[in-house]
């Protein structure tokens, strides 16, 4: 029996859903080895009956929690698709100002946003902040050759491999000029590998998309901040576009998006 | 020497029209030393011009083009998993510009990659690259290559240049390198005054570099083994970001991990290695989860001895070559070995450098490839307990697979990967063995999925088991827990076998577990307790009471209290301890009061086996590779080794 799958979009770009859509002849293998039941960018079929359910977007309402509740009751297996899913990504960024003044911005003090469900918005949530999610695909947008690794080792009944270690590994195979030396300053030190390092190979920054790794050590930063003449204050803005929960006000930095045995 | 070698001179223009003529030829892919940024790299070259003869240190050592960052290794189709088809064959190379360092680097892979068990991709590529070094014009500000005495060499190259100012001095270090030469270059016999002007190049080079070790590299495992408690490990480490770059640029750093990749059809797929890294916390973690140096202390102390300890003791060599390029990429500059040695040089030496090794002779891989595993199928499922079940395995040649007590073999799954599991049958002449497997990680998982029939792969039998002639006409006590019964069910087999019985003296059989419920081979251990002179003794942590067990309940040292001491004859008693990490220092502790010395007792150590091999670096317990040297060993041999039983 083939894997049932259904993909989910919460608030998001829907571009992650987009890089498995543009997996083109590719999605001619997909659909042989798992049914999809549910993919609203592709098809207007959807069932709810699910093995496994692959959620995009950050939970911003009490009506998206209900929603991925629900969800998360039909599928046996959750997976969080891209980093709005996995970290809340850059919907979290507005978490640094207060909701009320947020909206205030963006909608003005129109009636409209009264007593409407779509408009209840709270802080923005990581999925893993609402439901179990038990496996991640990081990355804005995700890589599709790590959204095929996973999906094939699902189907083959194989725990997937998530990189636990850092974008440098990566970054060093390409055998790239590190960026710290041209005078940028780069999160690939402290970010999760599994992209290929495909930022800096391409000569920008590494900006964090894949999460913030497992105690990253703090002196350590610091250390290399003060050598190449940045400041904390500096990484931890950069780090709030994709990392907002990384650092709590204690200023110690935490995982973000990662599942509990890493 | 350098004046036993023909050394030939050609005039600059002419080396330009020699590249330029190599890189014509297209059987063969050319590689030379080019400019990236303000960089250097070995790439592929479309012409003489990109050539930078001049450059100080490449960012990736030319390792790259002798173990890829991404090698793969097999391809295999899931409905014939058998059908393994071996890589492409790749176009020989020729790689100018490598620096002696690198040469010498590249030397001290041989050692690793070509002993007893040969890595024959790697075998491969040496057989089908030229190489063309080049004497260091620009001295590296991290280089120590001088203190190395790696700055220089006169081994490990086709042709070797020499910068002398208008012309190129080239030395013929190979059959090849002279046939390369009349084939595409234009020179003339150097004079005795070239042949000056070389040694001074070489002798000015020398004298650049400005940063030099204090420690002779013949000293630094003294020092070493001297302070593996000194707080440099932790206060460096305090610093240390655990990223591996250091391991990735190095030209010494060898490790591997191996992964199977299928594609979206679920047809076909490759096995894949790609370079693996000490200082990553995932190196050492085993399928059911543990971690053996979880501490960023240890995994940043491992890469040092390692380099001046471990791999010197084993080889001959320290795994340092002074490139500097570590110190390069380590963000927090706290990678380079040079600046480690140097803090370390005004303390202790000691003579007792082989501490954390064994010496042992390592038996060659008979019949070809050490990665392709053999086809096998299996031919029984049995379920012992709620989580482990047993496996008869029998290769497709019909062939027993030979193995001695103790020890294990690769499971191979295509697709899903490889796992270390231990052999519990006795050795035989029967072409089938048997496995017994707790379900754990990917492998295991898989395993219980299969079914009597499906194939499977085997590599191995690998590693040291058992030495049963050293057990003849002893008292054997075994010490066993929990799973621990699935290697030692393989020696108790043997040596209750009718036709060896004979040869040893009494067996006493203690055996821990859990609970009742995780008991294995109950029916077996009935019938070992009907042999004469065959005393089981069995014991449990805890139990209920609808499990109706009438056998000992605590720990597996409460046993020894029941085995009669006046009776006991602890001189002519070996030990064999085989269980969970924990249970080995209680243990011991008890057979140690009973009066067996620590040269009697044997035990078998579970680390990350990934290669069986000694290459991949995974298993190592300090110095000593567990998958060679281990999994079982005396225990006197590795007491000393801190990383054993912590």
């Amino acid at each position: 029996m083939k894997l049932r799958v259904a993909f989910f979009d919460f608030a998001s770009c829907e571009g992650c859903q987009l890089q498995i859509a543009n997996l083109e002849e590719e999605i001619l293998d997909l659909i042989e080895i798992v049914e999809v039941v549910s993919f609203r960018e592709i098809m207007k079929e959807h069932s709810d009956e699910y093995d496994i359910a692959i959620i995009e977007g950050s939970i911003m309402r009490p009506m998206d929690e209900k929603r991925l509740r629900d969800i998360r009751s039909r599928a046996k297996t959750l997976i969080a698709l891209g980093a709005c899913a996995t970290t809340g990504g850059i919907n979290k960024m507005r978490n640094q100002r207060s909701v009320e003044d947020v909206k205030e911005e963006v909608y003005g003090s129109d009636k409209i946003t009264k007593d409407n469900e779509f408009f209840n918005v709270f802080q923005t949530k990581a999925v893993d902040e609402v439901v179990p999610v038990d496996y991640y695909i990081h990355g804005c947008p995700i890589s599709r050759d790590e959204f095929k690794r996973v999906i094939t080792a699902l189907a083959l009944g194989k725990k997937p491999v998530i990189p636990t270690y850092p974008v440098c590994v990566e970054c060093k195979k390409n055998e790239n000029v590190c960026l710290f030396e041209l005078g940028k300053f780069c999160l690939g030190p402290i970010t999760r590998a599994g992209c290929n390092a495909i930022c800096p190979t391409n000569g920008s920054v590494c900006e964090g998309c894949r999460g913030i790794l497992k105690k990253p050590q703090v002196e350590c930063v610091m250390d290399i901040l003060e050598r190449y003449n940045l400041t904390y204050e500096e990484m931890k803005r950069r780090s709030t576009m994709f990392n907002m929960s990384a650092f709590s006000a204690k200023d110690e930095m935490t995982m973000v998006g990662g599942s509990k045995d890493e | 020497m350098t004046r036993s070698k023909v050394i030939k001179v050609i005039v600059k223009k002419d080396l330009d029209s020699f590249a330029n003529n190599l890189i014509k030829d297209e059987t063969h892919e050319v590689i030379g030393v080019k400019a990236k940024g303000e960089k250097f790299v070995f790439a592929p070259l479309e012409n003489a011009d990109e050539l930078r003869l001049d450059y100080d240190v490449t960012i990736l050592p030319p390792k790259k083009y002798f173990l890829p960052q991404y090698e793969k290794m097999m391809g295999f189709n899931l409905d014939k998993p058998f059908d393994v088809k071996e890589s492409d064959a790749e176009k020989p190379r020729i790689i100018i510009g490598i620096h002696p360092y690198d040469i010498i680097a590249l030397q001290q892979t041989d050692k690793l990659y070509l002993d007893s068990q040969k890595d024959d991709f790697y075998e491969k590529r040496r057989d089908n690259t030229i190489i063309i070094g080049v004497d260091i014009q620009n001295v590296s500000d991290r280089s120590f290559a001088a203190s190395m005495k790696t700055n220089v060499t006169d081994s490990g190259f086709d042709l070797m240049l020499t910068n002398l100012g208008k012309d190129y001095a080239i030395t013929v270090g190979s059959e090849k390198g002279k046939k390369l030469l009349e084939k595409y270059a234009k020179t003339k016999d150097a004079t005795k005054s070239d042949i000056k002007k070389i040694q001074k190049v070489r002798e000015d080079i020398a004298s650049l570099y400005k940063k030099k070790v204090k420690i002779d590299k013949e000293k630094w495992s003294s020092v070493l083994v001297a302070n593996y408690n000194h707080g440099i490990w932790g206060a460096r480490s305090d610093r240390c970001m655990g990223c591996g770059s250091c391991t990735m640029v190095c030209p010494t750093c060898f490790c591997y991990d191996v992964e199977d990749e299928v594609s979206l059809n679920l047809k076909d797929g490759t096995r894949t290695r790609t370079w693996d890294s000490c200082l990553l916390r995932d190196f050492t973690k085993i399928g059911s989860g543990e971690v053996f140096r979880d501490d960023i202390k240890e995994r940043y102390r491992h890469r040092f001895y390692r380099k001046g300890n471990y791999l010197p003791e084993r080889y001959g060599f320290v795994a340092c070559v002074g490139c500097g390029r570590c110190g390069v990429a380590c963000l927090p500059d706290i990678a380079d070995p040079c600046d480690v040695l140097n803090d370390l040089s005004h303390f202790e030496k000691s003579d007792d450098t082989d501490r954390f090794f064994i010496k042992q002779e390592t038996k060659a891989i008979e019949g070809g490839t050490i990665h392709v595993p053999k086809a096998a199928t299996i031919r029984r499922m049995e379920k012992l307990t709620e989580n482990e079940t047993l496996f008869e395995i029998e290769l497709d040649d019909s062939k027993p697979i030979g193995h001695k007590p103790g020890q294990f073999v690769e499971i191979s799954i295509f697709g899903i990967g490889e796992a270390p599991i231990s052999v519990s049958s006795a050795p035989s002449e029967s072409s089938s063995f048997e496995i017994v497997v707790r379900k754990v990680g990917n492998v295991t998982s898989k395993l219980f999925t299969m079914e009597p029939g499906d194939k499977l792969g085997i590599r191995g039998p690998f590693g040291n088991g058992f030495d049963v002639k050293t057990l003849e006409k002893k008292h054997l006590l075994f010490a066993t827990g929990g799973i621990g019964m699935v290697p030692t069910r393989s020696l108790i087999n043997h040596v209750l076998d009718k036709k060896n019985r004979g040869k040893f003296e009494d067996v006493t059989i203690l055996y821990g577990c859990k609970r009742p419920c995780e008991i294995l081979f109950m029916d077996e251990i009935k019938k070992w307790e009907k042999i004469d002179n065959v005393n089981c003794i069995l014991t449990v942590d805890t139990c209920e009471e609808e499990e109706n067990w009438d056998g000992d309940v605590g720990l597996i040292t409460t046993l020894f209290t029941k085995i009669d001491l006046d009776k006991f004859d602890s001189k002519n008693t070996i030990a064999i301890v085989v269980g969970p990490p924990i249970m080995y220092k209680f243990v011991i502790k008890s057979l140690e009061t009973m009066g067996i010395s620590e040269e009697n007792i044997l035990v078998s150590l579970e680390r990350r086996m990934k290669c069986g091999v000694g290459k991949c670096g995974h298993c190592q317990i300090n110095g000593v590779y567990v998958c060679k040297e281990g999994p079982v060993f005396n225990y006197s041999q590795i007491k000393n080794l801190p990383e054993a039983f912590e």
